[in-house]
């Protein structure tokens, strides 16, 4: 900020900054309400849950809705299901986006930006338009009511390609060549000197990959065709809704509700610098 | 130079492009060709049969399943424009009051917001189901203490589409809050001095500087909101499965409902390639647009 900007914000009037506080404020309570609310729900007693006017605050905090969720759902299978289809997921589309990334900024081939623009094209359809063949053709391999059925069509997305792609082409080419004269092959380039100067972008397309595949619903709802055994935690979480329809399960619901929450929101807490910095990688970088 | 052979290139570029090759871009044109179909999804692609504009005629025929289809395609296109006009304008206020830099506390409100782009959606909707409640829900308690009467929520067919945008946008909000404040950094703090001098107000400087230099930010947002609003199938899959009365049958919802569950894949396919065409249109109707307005 200049000298001439900051003498002006100095006398701007004091209400101005109240009136800033307050909108900040009333902003962060909406939407932190929800959540919040959320989780106070998942401490109460069934009575509680159901009074009229509501009780915002558990009187006597009981953990009692997680037990009853753990009766109701294989809690812990649910959340290695997710763990296993997030990580394995996110492990394939880190390998797959960074090595057409690479090609994509530093390799030259007939055809690359048609191809690239194929590729990109493919991040803006919605995936229920290849929903029904794609479930047809998991079926015919093999692979339905399974995890790897839930896997293996997302092990590559061009998003990824694109974030890395951004990323990759901001590595100074001297580097590369370099490794090049001195015979080094293009994987280990990308593996061994490329990686770990992007590494900050890496982390970014890590995590995203990470939650959106932790959070998805419609495809392995679709894949898995009720096998109970395989079922990430946030379809195990539909099934407590229709348990026990009615007022009395919303501790049940929001106790499930949280459990689903908490990997993806303490991850973000603890790692929100490089969510950011892929939001905005994908944003401005072009 | 850092030019390398074709050859290294194409062992760095198979893995990706076989995966979205077989996996993407097949099922896509599938798609395309199933629509022309009559097809059951239980049975292999070799079963479909040769219809032509069959399917078309039928999702857009007076009988069911034509008035479900448009019912579905017009509840989507309604969920879609109001998603897009109530986030947009909120990302670029809620943009504004986090980048400023007269009140502390900017990065936590980033924070807080973004934090509900996390929550899986699935949860987002049974936390909401609960808060919309009509009774015993926090929303119609927080409106009755300011004297508002109790609203239906999800149980009109007249409220619950909306219900449905709001649950979104509050979703959605934080992802966007942070494409606009990207968008924000970019636009040189110069501009806004040279115009304080010349004794533009606030209100002048944000219609003058500040919105004309978001256009293509807006732009990538309205495109994004787009896509991700034709998605929605979590609140109405487990909340209000389509109802009451059809007003929440989206077509997401519709589309798997059709093709999987009563496996009519020819018909779910012809919907999925109306869809793709839809967005196309509006895509590219939003592109002219803002091109338009930039060689103006």
């Amino acid at each position: 900020m200049s000298a001439a900007a900051r003498s002006l914000s100095r006398k701007r009037p004091s209400g101005r900054k109240a009136l800033l506080a307050t909108a900040m404020l009333l902003v962060a309570v909406a939407s932190a309400f929800p959540i919040a609310w959320m989780v106070l729900s998942s401490l109460k007693t069934p009575a509680e849950t159901m009074q009229v006017p509501p009780v915002w605050i558990p009187r006597t905090p009981t953990l009692e809705a997680y037990d009853k969720v753990a009766g109701v759902v294989n809690v812990g299978r649910s959340m290695w299901n997710s763990l296993v289809i997030a990580t394995v997921t996110t492990a394939g589309i880190l390998v797959t986006s960074m090595m057409a990334g690479y090609a994509f900024a530093k390799c030259s081939f007939p055809r690359r930006s048609l191809l690239f623009s194929l590729l990109i094209a493919t991040m803006f359809l919605p995936p229920i338009v290849t929903l029904i063949p794609l479930y047809r053709m998991v079926g015919s391999i093999g692979l339905s009511a399974s995890l790897a059925g839930i896997i293996v069509p997302n092990l590559a997305n061009a998003f990824g390609i694109f974030l890395m792609r951004q990323f990759i082409a901001g590595v100074p080419d001297d580097l590369i060549d370099a490794a090049r004269m001195d015979g080094a092959s293009e994987l280990l380039i990308l593996f061994k000197i490329v990686a770990p100067s992007i590494a900050p972008a890496i982390a970014a397309l890590a995590l995203f990959a990470f939650v959106y595949h932790w959070n998805s619903y419609l495809w392995p709802l679709t894949v898995l065709q009720g096998n109970a055994d395989a079922y990430p935690i946030v379809i195990s979480l539909s099934r407590l809704l229709s348990y026990n329809r009615g007022a009395v399960n919303t501790g049940l619901v929001m106790a499930g509700a949280t459990l689903a929450v908490l990997p993806p929101l303490v991850l973000f807490v603890f790692l929100q610098r490089f969510f950011v910095d892929s939001i905005v990688g994908s944003a401005i970088k072009g | 130079m850092a030019k390398a052979f074709s050859a290294s290139a194409g062992i760095m570029l198979a893995p990706a492009v076989t995966l979205i090759g077989v996996f993407v871009l097949l099922p896509m044109l599938l798609t395309i060709w199933l629509s022309f179909q009559d097809w059951s999804t239980q049975t292999p692609f070799s079963e479909a049969s040769f219809v032509g504009l069959g399917n078309f005629h039928e999702i857009f025929g007076p009988t069911s399943v034509g008035r479900d289809f448009k019912t579905a395609l017009l509840n989507t296109a309604i969920y879609t424009a109001l998603s897009v006009v109530l986030i947009l304008p909120l990302s670029v206020v809620f943009g504004l009051l986090v980048y400023q830099r007269e009140v502390a506390g900017g990065t936590a409100l980033r924070t807080v917001l973004f934090s509900t782009y996390m929550v899986p959606m699935i949860a987002v909707a049974l936390v909401w189901s609960k808060l919309y409640s009509p009774s015993e829900g926090p929303l119609n308690q927080l409106l009755w203490l300011v004297g508002i009467g109790p609203q239906p929520w999800l149980s009109s067919p007249r409220s619950a589409l909306i219900s449905i945008v709001l649950l979104n946008v509050w979703q959605q909000v934080g992802y966007f809050t942070v494409l606009a404040i990207a968008g924000l950094t970019q636009i040189p703090g110069s501009l806004y001095e040279a115009a304080t001098l010349d004794g533009a107000n606030g209100r002048e400087q944000f219609r003058f500087i500040t919105l004309p230099l978001l256009r293509r930010t807006l732009l990538f947002s309205a495109v994004i909101a787009i896509i991700n609003a034709v998605q929605v199938f979590e609140p109405v899959a487990l909340i209000t499965q389509g109802g009451p009365v059809g007003s929440t049958n989206v077509l997401t919802y519709h589309i798997r409902r059709v093709g999987i569950e009563r496996a009519q894949g020819g018909l779910g396919s012809a919907m999925a390639v109306m869809l793709m065409l839809s967005l196309i249109v509006c895509v590219s109707a939003l592109f002219a647009f803002v091109n338009r307005k930039d060689s103006e």
